[in-house]
This record gives C-alpha cells, structure tokens and sequence, in this order.
C-alpha cells in the first residue's frame, strides 16, 4: 500500500517534471507577449508583473496580421491539398506494389536538410520571375507535405485488407474506382492525420518563406521576424506574433489529436 | 454454358513454383473443389482463375474465351474471401447491390435483385446494417449474398467458411450445397478441409506442393488413391502407413511387415507381382478393421495388436493400436464389452479395400 502510494507519487513527479520541461518555454513565451519591454528583460525575471495588450494590439494593428494570416493559409491549403492529390494514389502504389525503394528515396527527400534546396530554388524561381509567388511557396512547401502523406498513407493502406479492392474488382470496378470508392472513404483517420500533421508543418515553417517571398506572399513566421530590427529586438513584440502564430496550430491539434493518434498506431497492429 | 478450363498453367513467385502445370477441366454446373493443405496452391489457382494474379505460363478459359489477358471485372465471375471483404463503410443492401451499381442497373432492377437474393439467403433483416452489427455466419450470408446478385458465370469460394465455428461450418455446407442445385450454377470451391470437399463436391481436386494430384468424385478418390498423399489426406481418421515387403509363397504373396503378415487377395495379386521383394507401403483406413472374436476366420487377414489409447466419441470409438513398431487407428463401433488400454486385440482387416503403395514413388500399386 505504502509502496503504491510512492511509486505513484514518484510517477507523477517525473511526469510534472518533463511537463515542466516541455512547457516552459511555452509559458515563457505566453508571459512575455503579456509583458512590457521592462518587465521581460528584467533580472531576476518577474513571475507577477502588470498584464499589459500593447504587444497584440501591435501585432494586430501595426503588422498586417490578417494578410499574413491569409497567405499562411493559402500556402498551407494548397500545399497539403496537391500533396494529398499526388500522395494518396502514390502511397496506395507503394502500399499495394511494395514500392519499399520509391518510399525510401521520398523519405530521403524529407531527410535531406531544407536548406540545401533553398539555394537552387531561388535561382529557379528567380529566373522564371516565380519570386514572391503563391507557386514557389506552395511548390516548396509540398518538400514537407508529400513525404509526410506519403509515409504516414502507405502504412495506413498496409493495414486495409486487399480483399477489400480485390472483391470490388472481381465486382466489377476498375482498382481506380475501387481506390475511390473503396479504399478511400476507410482511410479517413489517416487523411486526418496526414492533413493536420503536414498542415502544421507548413504553417509553422519560416525558412522558406523568409527567402523566397516578399511582400505579397510573406507567411505568418516571417511577422515575427518584423520585429526584429538592427537596433533592437521587440521581444513583447516578437511573443505576442509568435502565440497568435502557434494559437491556430494548437486548436487544429487539440481538434484532430485523437485521429492523430489513432492514424499513427493503425499501420501498426493489423486490423 | 459456363465452363472453366486450365492449360498447363503455371505460376511462379521468385524461384518457388506455386502452382506447377496444372490442367483441370470444370464443366458447366459443376461443383468442383479444390482441396490441399495450405501452401498447395489451390489459392493460387483461384486467383488465377479470377484474374487477382497473372499465371506464368499456360492458357485459363471461361466459356472457350481465354482470359488470361482480362481483368477480372472481364472475366463475369464472383468471388467469396475467406474473410468476407465486405466494404465496412456500406450498409448490407449497398454492399450487395455494389457490383450491380458498376453495371449501371437501374435503382428498381438493382433492389430487386437485392431482395431476391435477401430471401434465398434469409437475411431480410440485415439490409439496413453496417458490416460490424453482424455475427460471422451472418456475414458469411453477405458475402455469399454478394455473389449471386450479380448472376456470375462462375463462383470461386476461397476458404468460405474456415472463420466459423464448427456448428455454423456444418449448417453453411449444407446450404452452400443447397444453393448450388437452386441456381444450376458452376462453383469453384477452395478449401484445406476434406470434410468439406467430400461432402461438397461433385468432383473433388486434390493438390500438394502445387501439382494436382487426383481428381474424380468424392468417392472416387476415396475408394481409389492415385498415391500415399491422395490416400491419407482423404478420409478422417486418416489412413493407416505401415512399411512393408511383398512375398511370394506357393501361389500366393502375403504383406509382411514387422509384426504381421497378411495374405493379399486375389484380385491384387497380378498388381503386386512386379513388386515382389520390393519395400511397399500398406495402407489400411481406420474403418476397415473390426475387432475378431471369430477364431475361424482365414488368418491371412488377421493382426494382433496392443491397444494404447481409447477414445469414446460416443456413437464409436477410436483405438490407438501398437503392432511391433507400428501404430494404427481402428474406428470401431462402442463393443459390447469395453476394450482396456494395454489389452492385446484380435483384429480383421478389410483387405479388400486395403491398398499397397510403392514405397519409393508413392505412387498407389494396388
């Protein structure tokens, strides 16, 4: 009894411990955007301090907040959609053909650092006057989406009996129509975390939004950067972008988690 | 007219030959099963047959038209899964009615034949449910369900009924069979289970190691093993293997082995002739020993044995019987007087219906 009751709290130590640990910056990040300038840079740091909405009001009022808003939305989109147009019928190939080669060279793709396609890029998409264009970013961001379609639906596919299209072609179907009509609508847990999973990765990525658009394109990211200037840094400024930034993320999360979970674990066991 | 014929068909996967020559004839109407344990490639072939695989070699025909190069939405042909396949996502109507949708049938026609099919197969009730609201049996009903709306050439059953219990296996073989004769159709049949092809089939075909081994009907193959293999995969308990030479003594050549020694009837003596000297392999079904209190019979087919297990299954019993180095199972009616473990028996054989193997070949001398 004793010994439960230790090894319980111990076990809930660790986990208050590690929550701590992954949380903290957040929390940081949180009262910083609530903070002044003062307050944040002051040492030791000020656990109470006076709330103040400058910094939001400066994120939403002095930043074109909405635009960048709409753009992150717009690149995220369209990314996630074509990746899904093209990596559905490609993880299903790799599920069905045993395409192992194929599904390693696009995970190659997703493994190489991003960076070293940026140089490349931006001589492509400069010379074909793509600069600050919703095509580049979307193209770019699609390095990120396709590989986690394509991974994440190909396990997912594994775990689907081939009976299933089987019976529907000697029903009649062609495997097109059997992918569509079959296959597809069981896969909704996977699509979900597929979507969300890659969506987030686009909504959150900085780097190639800060080199291949401007300002018609700018994504979400770069507003934070905004606020870093040659003289100063705007930290109130900087946190409060940043949260307004991950607040969307996080909803989508929380909304999507359980399929998350659950579009994860499904390759894993056969059903 | 539907009829499915197979020439020299082979499939191969890698170095490993599934399926080696197989050429099998199925006639219109024809019940016809494929039988093996697993591995044989009776799978395989039905596969092959429906279009689910592409055969190496050889010719595959559905009514004289080769269909190797159709798919098989081409081909007319329905197929039960052993696991059933029915989309999860659909209602049992949506389910049975799906093939009829691709063939663009109108609502009315496509309900129609749905109910049609409902009633033959008893699952009204069900029409409205999703897949998981159902026990096996009843979605083993779907599936069939599933096949005969359509009104295919030809049926192809994979293992239909090796996911149910034992009690639901025996009701839906004898409505499988039932449903044969009601609609005159040509079914290809997969199963390991022997019970099945026996009680099934008109004509039962019997792989191993991807070569057909027999074919001909359930008693056929029963009464007449092409080889050792054909021989003990048919009938259960299986057949008894006990080695063997064969002696000529005056006119007659007598069986013995360590033990026993049994005279051969007459009929098998011009078989056995070319044999003499050589290691044999003598078969015997559990059926075909009786116990013998008759100390008058012709001792030519008698064998004492030692019983080492009794098992009473009620109607009968089975005895696990030591003779010398060799065991055998008799299948025996409950005797009046109970038979001991460790009791040495008296028991005659059916030699009749005996059979003699080469021991090198397997191939079936008598």
């Amino acid at each position: 009894m004793k010994n439960k009751l230790v090894s319980n709290a111990l076990f809930y130590l660790l986990v208050l411990v590690i929550a701590l640990m992954v949380l903290f910056p957040f929390l940081w990040m949180l009262s910083s955007s609530f903070k002044t300038q003062v307050d944040i840079i002051a040492w030791p740091p000020r656990l109470f301090f006076e709330p103040t909405l400058q910094n939001y009001i400066k994120v939403f009022e002095e930043q074109d907040f909405l635009k960048y808003f709409v753009n992150s939305t717009i690149v995220g989109g369209l990314a996630v959609g074509f990746s899904l147009l093209l990596g559905l019928p490609a993880a299903y190939t790799i599920s069905r053909y045993t395409q192992k080669r194929l599904a390693v060279f696009i995970l190659l793709a997703r493994l190489m650092p991003g960076i070293s396609f940026l140089m490349p890029w931006y001589i492509i998409f400069s010379r074909l006057g793509l600069m600050d264009s919703y095509t580049a970013l979307v193209l770019s961001h699609m390095l990120i989406a396709l590989p986690i379609v394509v991974w994440i639906m190909a396990s997912y596919f594994n775990g689907i009996p081939t009976e299933m299209e089987e019976s529907a072609m000697v029903d009649g179907a062609t495997r097109q129509y059997a992918f569509l009509k079959i296959i597809l609508p069981l896969s909704g847990p996977g699509i979900i975390t597929a979507t969300t999973l890659s969506f987030i990765f686009s909504w959150n990525n900085f780097m190639f939004s800060q080199v291949l658009s401007m300002e018609k394109t700018r994504t979400l990211p770069i507003a934070v950067y905004n606020f870093v200037s040659y003289a100063e840094v705007d930290w109130g400024g900087v946190m409060a972008a940043a949260v307004a930034i991950m607040t969307p993320a996080i909803i989508i999360t929380m909304i999507f988690q359980k399929y998350v979970v659950k579009g994860l674990t499904m390759g894993a066991v056969k059903g | 007219m539907s009829k499915v014929v197979l020439k020299n068909v082979v499939k191969q996967f890698g170095s490993v030959k599934a399926v080696d020559t197989l050429s099998i004839e199925i006639q219109d109407q024809e019940f016809a099963v494929l039988v093996g344990s697993s591995g044989c490639g009776k799978t395989t072939a039905l596969r092959m047959i429906a279009g689910l695989e592409t055969a190496t070699s050889g010719d595959i025909f559905i009514d004289d038209v080769r269909v190797n190069d159709l798919p098989p939405r081409d081909r007319d042909i329905a197929m039960v899964f052993q696991n059933y396949a029915l989309y999860p996502h659909m209602n049992v109507r949506e389910n049975m009615g799906f093939g009829l949708k691709i063939q663009k049938l109108s609502g009315s026609e496509i309900n129609a034949r749905v109910q049609e099919a409902a009633d033959i197969l008893g699952i009204n009730e069900l029409l409205d449910r999703k897949p998981k609201e159902l026990s096996g049996g009843q979605r083993q009903r779907v599936a069939v369900g599933r096949a005969i709306v359509r009104k295919p050439k030809v049926f192809l059953f994979d293992e239909p009924l090796s996911n149910l219990d034992a009690k639901l296996r025996v009701a839906m073989r004898a409505e499988i069979s039932k449903l044969h004769r009601r609609l005159g159709a040509t079914i290809i049949y997969v199963t390991h289970d022997q019970v099945e092809a026996m009680t099934m089939a008109d004509r039962i075909f019997i792989m191993s190691k991807g070569v057909l081994q027999q074919h001909g009907s359930p008693m056929e193959v029963y009464a007449q093993p092409a080889n050792r293999f054909v021989a003990g995969f048919i009938g259960s308990p299986a057949m008894n293997f006990v080695e063997a030479t064969l002696k000529a003594e005056d006119s007659d050549i007598f069986i013995t082995g360590n033990g026993f020694c049994l005279k051969a009837p007459l009929a098998f003596q011009p078989a056995l002739q070319a044999h003499l000297g050589r290691p044999v392999v003598f078969g015997i079904r559990p059926e075909d020993i009786a116990l013998s209190d008759d100390t008058s019979t012709d001792p030519g087919n008698i064998l004492t044995a030692r019983a080492d297990v009794v098992e009473t299954l009620g109607s009968e019993i089975f005895i696990h019987l030591a003779c010398g180095d060799d065991t055998l199972v008799a299948r025996l009616p409950v005797p009046d007087r109970p038979v001991e473990v460790g009791q040495t028996l008296r028991l005659g054989l059916n030699l009749a219906r005996s059979h003699v193997f080469d021991k090198d070949s397997s191939n079936t001398i008598v």
